[in-house]
């Protein structure tokens, strides 16, 4: 057993233990998938807490503190203490609240998450669930997070998570729309909406050192780069985090949850991020692939959570770089930039796919996307993009 | 009783709640609740008998269920479009208040 | 046959809230799950494509719209509802349990016809893909124009007359 095989190393143990004391195969088989699932949750919980550090330690960094650093050595602590105060905290419900529904949204909220995280292929051994559909299982469960948004919102009964639920849901549905029509780009290249076989699909290297991922293309390209802005709206993460933006409306939906619940919402959060960013890994990275060949001796899943760690620090890096935009220009570049962009990668991938993905298909494919692209941006720029903001009452 | 006819009986309850629900709701947006519960119901009866049926390579029944579906996601959408430009002549959804031919 | 007896009565006692529940978000919530478990119901019948298209469009788009809608046009009073209650109860049970009697006596006659096929079925994505892009092909065009008519028609339905959107510089 080498070390590709090392996440599986429970679920085979659990296997080879269970069948020694001869239980029968349903047994066997419920509980090798039970220890694959904790596998991912364990694993992602874990990425969960020290994500959480990390972020409060990127963003320190990019504004000249220190960030935490009392809880053990450089604060790795941190996360421990965290999780102890907000276990320890009073549980308030507002008087007006709906009690069932207040209780099930935090639930909904990381049940969907977790969902998704099980059909993402981490390595050439490690694919927790194996669907045929996995892709439309992805979308199909995420769209639970609007309904467990709303509700959370309107359970708390009071207006700031409304309007917070409102603006969530509506920034959702927006940036849900030009992200599905990204990953349909890869499924008619690929010609599959399995996950596992999307990444196979991306195995091998142009000229002998470019990878074939789906990003080293021009409508993936493209796609890959609206895919990557629509997830950080998705996620709500900076500069998108309107629904919770405290300037604005204290903690959007969140505000009237506290202790674990509270919890629960960051942590759905969170293994929301992993998730689309696992995704997009999955449908334009290359998923597990090696960045060059001749690596082939590093375990795939080491490769995965490489570009992971990656894509999320960039998270990060933007979160402590940019400015949060205003709720009406979130939806008009939704609306006007990135549905139509998206739209055009479609007959783009047409193109690759039928054209022979030579250099007939690189002459027709980036004129295609480059000149919308340019008129797109100089319209934008010029009609609707941000002006600088007169203040009538201050000055 | 066999897999089927309890398919056909659950979906005959549901279209009959949906009826239900247009006959007694006054919220026009309610209305369409009831009318989503009767586009579901036919939905069941036509995966149902594509299920027990005899063998169909036309796929028939996911096929109809499947543009049935699209058809209902139009209609919700035109339908709440509608809803919403009456409330905004009238401020009120109320089916019995929408009474007056002049807007 | 186990999950279809498990399934049924959920579903019916689901949709039952979503008619019976006095306050407007119950019941669309209650609508949400009903269209849920009709989801399940279908993979558990085999048909794991139409499932969860169905929780996406149903639970992802529908019900949301449904529920924001309820949100900006803020429904009525309960208290009234729940008073007029007994009347309108009575003539939509009028006119709706003829029908359900008809529906039922069907089912039970067609009982009686009975040809149940048992064997487990199920269909893959290619045959889907192939059957609609071959057999329904006009369909899908049609579909296609009317979504497209449908989304301009919506987003021209629900822009306020005669009132331009905001520029960002009138901030």
């Amino acid at each position: 057993m080498s070390l590709e095989h090392l996440p599986r190393l429970p679920q085979r143990l659990v296997e080879m233990l269970l069948q020694n004391f001869g239980a029968p195969e349903w047994l066997v088989l419920i509980a090798g998938f039970l220890v694959a699932a904790s596998t991912v949750v364990g694993v992602f919980a874990g990425g969960f807490a020290l994500l959480s550090l990390v972020e409060r330690k990127t963003l320190a960094r990019a504004q000249n503190r220190i960030g935490p650093n009392r809880a053990g050595w450089f604060g790795i602590l941190q996360p421990v203490a965290d999780g102890i105060k907000m276990l320890t905290k009073e549980d308030i419900v507002p008087a007006k609240a709906e009690k069932i529904l207040h209780l099930l949204a935090p639930i909904m909220i990381v049940v969907p998450a977790i969902l998704a995280l099980g059909v993402i292929p981490y390595g050439r051994e490690w694919i927790p669930v194996p669907l045929e559909l996995g892709l439309l299982f992805f979308f199909a469960v995420g769209a639970m997070t609007e309904v467990s948004i709303f509700m959370a919102g309107w359970a708390s009964g009071s207006k700031f998570p409304m309007l917070g639920a409102m603006r969530a849901i509506s920034q959702m549905v927006s940036y849900e729309l030009p992200l599905m029509i990204c990953a349909l780009g890869v499924v008619m290249v690929s010609g599959t909406l399995s996950l596992p076989d999307i990444v196979d699909r991306q195995g091998g290297f142009h000229l002998g050192f470019i990878p074939a991922w789906n990003l080293f293309t021009p409508w993936g390209l493209v796609a890959g780069l609206l895919f990557y802005v629509c997830s950080i709206a998705e996620a709500n993460r900076c500069p998108f985090d309107l629904p919770e933006g405290e300037s604005e409306i204290v903690a959007g939906h969140m505000t009237e949850y506290s202790g674990f619940k509270y919890a629960l919402f960051f942590m759905g959060e969170y293994l929301g991020l992993f998730a689309i960013s696992g995704l997009g890994i999955t449908l334009f990275l290359g998923g597990w692939q090696a960045p060059l060949p001749g690596l082939d001796f590093v375990p795939t899943w080491i490769w995965f959570f490489a570009k992971l760690c990656t894509v999320i620090f960039s998270f990060l890096w933007i979160r402590a770089t940019f400015p949060r935009v205003r709720i009406d220009q979130l939806m008009r570049f939704a609306w006007l930039c990135m549905i139509p962009m998206a739209l055009l990668t479609l007959p783009a991938a047409a193109i690759w796919h039928f054209a022979g993905r030579g250099l007939l298909s690189w002459v027709v494919t980036v004129p295609l996307l480059l000149i919308p692209w340019v008129i797109i941006t100089v319209i934008y720029n010029k009609r609707l993009a941000p002006t600088l903001r007169t203040y009538r009452f201050a000055e | 009783m066999t897999p089927l006819a309890m398919l056909l009986t659950l979906s005959s309850l549901m279209f009959t709640l949906g009826l239900l629900a247009v006959l007694t709701r006054r919220n026009a947006i309610l209305v369409l609740v009831g009318i989503e519960l009767m586009l579901n119901a036919a939905n069941i009866n036509f995966i149902g008998f594509w299920r027990y049926g005899p063998t169909d390579p036309a796929l028939t029944g996911p096929m109809f269920v499947l543009f049935s579906i699209a058809i209902a996601a139009a209609e919700a959408a035109v339908g709440l479009a509608i809803i919403l430009m009456v409330f905004r002549h009238t401020r009120s959804t109320d089916l019995n208040k929408l009474d007056s031919l002049h807007g | 046959m186990i999950p279809l007896l498990i399934l049924t009565p959920l579903i019916l006692l689901a949709a039952l809230g979503a008619v019976w529940k006095a306050r407007p978000v119950h019941a669309a919530l209650l609508l949400a799950l009903t269209l849920a478990l009709n989801a399940i119901l279908y993979l558990v019948l085999g048909a794991d494509f139409i499932g969860l298209i169905q929780f996406m469009v149903y639970v992802g788009a529908v019900a949301v719209l449904i529920v924001f809608s309820l949100l900006i046009t803020r429904p009525g009073d309960e208290a009234e509802e729940i008073a007029r209650r007994p009347r309108s109860l009575v003539t939509g049970l009028a006119c709706s349990l003829p029908v359900l009697a008809v529906l039922l006596f069907m089912v039970s006659r067609f009982e009686t016809a009975g040809s149940a096929a048992t064997d487990a079925r199920s269909v893959s994505i290619e045959q889907l893909g192939t059957t609609l892009f071959t057999t329904h092909a006009p369909a899908v065009m049609a579909v296609g124009v009317l979504l497209t008519a449908v989304m301009i028609g919506a987003a021209l339905f629900a822009r306020e007359p005669g009132k331009k959107t905001p520029t960002p510089s009138d901030s």
